[in-house]
C-alpha cells in the first residue's frame, strides 16, 4: 500500500501544516542528538504517538520497505570485521541504535504524509520560502502530484507493450531504452500541452491559496517542537 | 480563502513551458522509482531514478535540469510517493538515503553542464559520445561519493562499510543505466528534444 494522504478529522489533521513540519525538523534533530537507548525510547513513544494521532499505524511503514535492508544490514556489516577480533559488539549496537533513529523519523514523516492534503503543503511551502522561488516550488509540487499518476500509466502500458511482443527475450539495455524513451516522449508531450494550456489561461505566480492560521490545537505541538529543540541545543553545546 | 488584492503576477510563456517541464520531469524520475529491471550482474534489482537524473541534466541542461530534481526532492518531501520503492516524507531527506537524494541535482547539473559545455542548451546531435559517456560517469561519481557519505554519516559507519552496504551492489548497474542513456540520445527517438 502507498503512503498518500487520507481524508480524515483527526488532532493531525486539524494542525496547521507549518506546525507539523517544524515539529517533524525538531524531532529530527533530537533523534540525531539523542541516540542512546534512553533518548530513543522517550522518542519512540513520541513519534508513535504522533502517527496515531494522524489515524495512521504499522501499515503505513510498509511503504518504507525498500529502507528496511539497508537499515537491517547495516549494524552487521559495521560489527563483523575481517580477522580477529571478528566480531564488535559496541559497533554494531551504535550502527543499531543509528539505524533505528532513521526508522522512527520516517513514523513521524509518515504521519505528516497522511494528514496534509497537497493545498496546504503548497501554501506552506509559499510560506516558508518567499518570493519567486518558494512560488516555482509551490507550482511545481503542486503539477508533480498531479502529473506522476499519469506518469506512472504511461510506463506500465509501455512496459506491457514491450512484453506482449516477447520483450522480455531482448537485452536488459534495450527494454531500459524503450521504457524510458516512452516515458520521455509522453512527459515532453504532457509538458507541452500543459504549457500552452497554461499559457492560455493566464497561469499567475501569485494564485489564491488557502489561508493558513494557527490555532488552539497548534499550541502544544509547537510547544513539544520548541522543546525538543531546545533540547538538542542543550546537548550539543 | 485567502484573498489576493495585488494585481496577476503572470508567468511568462516560455517559464510556463520551463516549469512544466522541469515538473514533468520531475514526476516522471518519480514514477521511474516504481520501474524495476532484474540485474545481470547483481541481486539487487534495478530502478531507473539514477538513468532519470542524467535524462534531466541532458534533456533540460544544468539549470532547468537541477531546478527539477529539487522539485522532485521537494514533492516526495512533502508527500507525493516518489521516492525509493514508492515511500515519501522528510524523513527520507534526512535518512539513510538522504546523501544519495541530496545528490540528484547537482548531478543533473554536472551532467547538464558538461553536455551542453555551459548554461545555454547546445543541439545534442553535437554532442560527442565522450563527453555524453563523460558527463554520466561523473554525476555517477557525484551520487555515490555523496550517497556513501550520506551513510556513513546517518549510519555511523566507517567508510570501507559504508561502500560495502551503499554502493558495492549498486554500482555494476549504472553502467547499464549510462547504456541506456546513450541509446536513447542517439536513438533520435525523443521528438522533444
Amino acid at each position: 500500500m502507498t503512503l498518500a494522504y487520507v481524508p480524515d478529522d483527526t488532532a493531525a489533521h486539524r494542525l496547521d501544516p507549518r506546525t507539523k513540519l517544524w515539529f517533524q525538523i525538531a524531532f529530527a534533530a533530537a533523534a540525531y542528538a539523542y541516540t542512546t537507548p534512553r533518548g530513543l525510547a522517550a522518542l519512540t513513544l513520541l513519534g508513535v504517538g504522533s502517527l496515531r494521532l494522524a489515524g495512521g499505524g504499522l501499515r503505513d511503514l510498509w511503504s518504507y520497505r525498500a529502507a528496511f535492508p539497508v537499515l537491517a544490514v547495516a549494524p552487521v556489516v559495521a560489527g563483523v570485521t575481517l580477522g580477529s577480533p571478528w566480531l564488535r559488539p559496541g559497533r554494531a549496537v551504535d550502527t543499531a541504535l543509528a539505524s533505528y533513529r532513521v526508522l522512527l523519523i520516517l513514523v513521524v514523516a509518515a504521519g505528516y504524509v497522511r494528514s496534509t492534503p497537497v493545498r496546504e503543503s503548497r501554501a506552506a511551502i509559499q510560506h516558508a520560502v518567499p518570493g519567486r522561488p518558494g512560488q516555482f516550488l509551490g507550482a511545481g509540487v503542486a503539477l508533480v502530484f498531479r502529473f506522476l499518476p499519469l506518469l506512472r500509466r504511461d510506463l506500465t502500458a509501455a512496459r506491457e507493450a514491450v512484453s506482449a511482443r516477447g520483450g522480455a527475450e531482448r537485452a536488459v539495455t534495450d527494454r531500459i531504452r524503450i521504457v524510458a524513451t516512452a516515458g520521455i516522449n509522453r512527459a515532453f508531450g504532457r509538458a507541452d500541452r500543459l504549457g500552452t494550456a497554461l499559457a492560455a489561461r493566464c497561469f499567475a505566480w501569485n494564485p489564491t491559496l488557502p489561508r493558513l492560521a494557527f490555532g488552539r490545537t497548534d499550541v502544544p505541538v509547537l510547544a513539544a517542537s520548541a522543546l525538543l529543540a531546545a533540547a538538542t541545543v542543550w546537548r550539543v553545546v | 480563502m485567502a484573498t489576493n488584492t495585488e494585481s496577476v503576477d503572470l508567468v511568462g510563456d516560455e517559464a510556463a513551458t520551463n516549469l512544466a517541464r522541469a515538473a514533468l520531469f520531475a514526476a516522471l524520475v518519480g514514477a521511474f522509482a516504481y520501474v524495476t529491471f532484474p540485474n545481470p550482474v547483481s541481486p539487487v534489482s534495478v530502478t531507473l531514478q539514477v538513468l532519470g537524473v542524467f535524462l534531466a541534466g541532458i534533456y533540460l541542461g544544468p539549470v532547468w535540469g537541477a531546478a527539477s530534481l529539487v522539485l522532485y526532492l521537494a514533492a516526495g518531501a512533502l508527500g507525493a510517493p516518489v521516492f525509493q520503492g514508492g515511500s515519501a516524507g522528510v524523513g527520507q531527506l534526512v535518512g539513510q538515503s538522504a546523501g544519495y537524494l541530496w545528490s540528484y541535482p547537482l548531478a543533473a547539473a554536472v551532467v547538464g553542464a558538461v553536455v551542453h559545455r555551459g548554461i545555454t542548451l547546445r543541439d545534442l546531435d553535437t554532442v560527442g559520445l565522450p563527453s555524453l559517456v563523460g558527463a554520466m560517469f561523473l554525476g555517477t561519481l557525484v551520487i555515490y561519493a555523496l550517497g556513501v557519505a550520506g551513510l556513513a554519516l546517518v549510519l555511523s559507519l566507517g567508510p570501507v562499510e559504508a561502500v560495502t552496504v551503499g554502493a558495492v551492489a549498486f554500482l555494476p548497474a549504472e553502467a547499464l543505466k549510462i547504456a541506456a542513456a546513450v541509446g536513447i540520445v542517439r536513438s533520435d527517438a525523443v521528438a522533444a528534444a
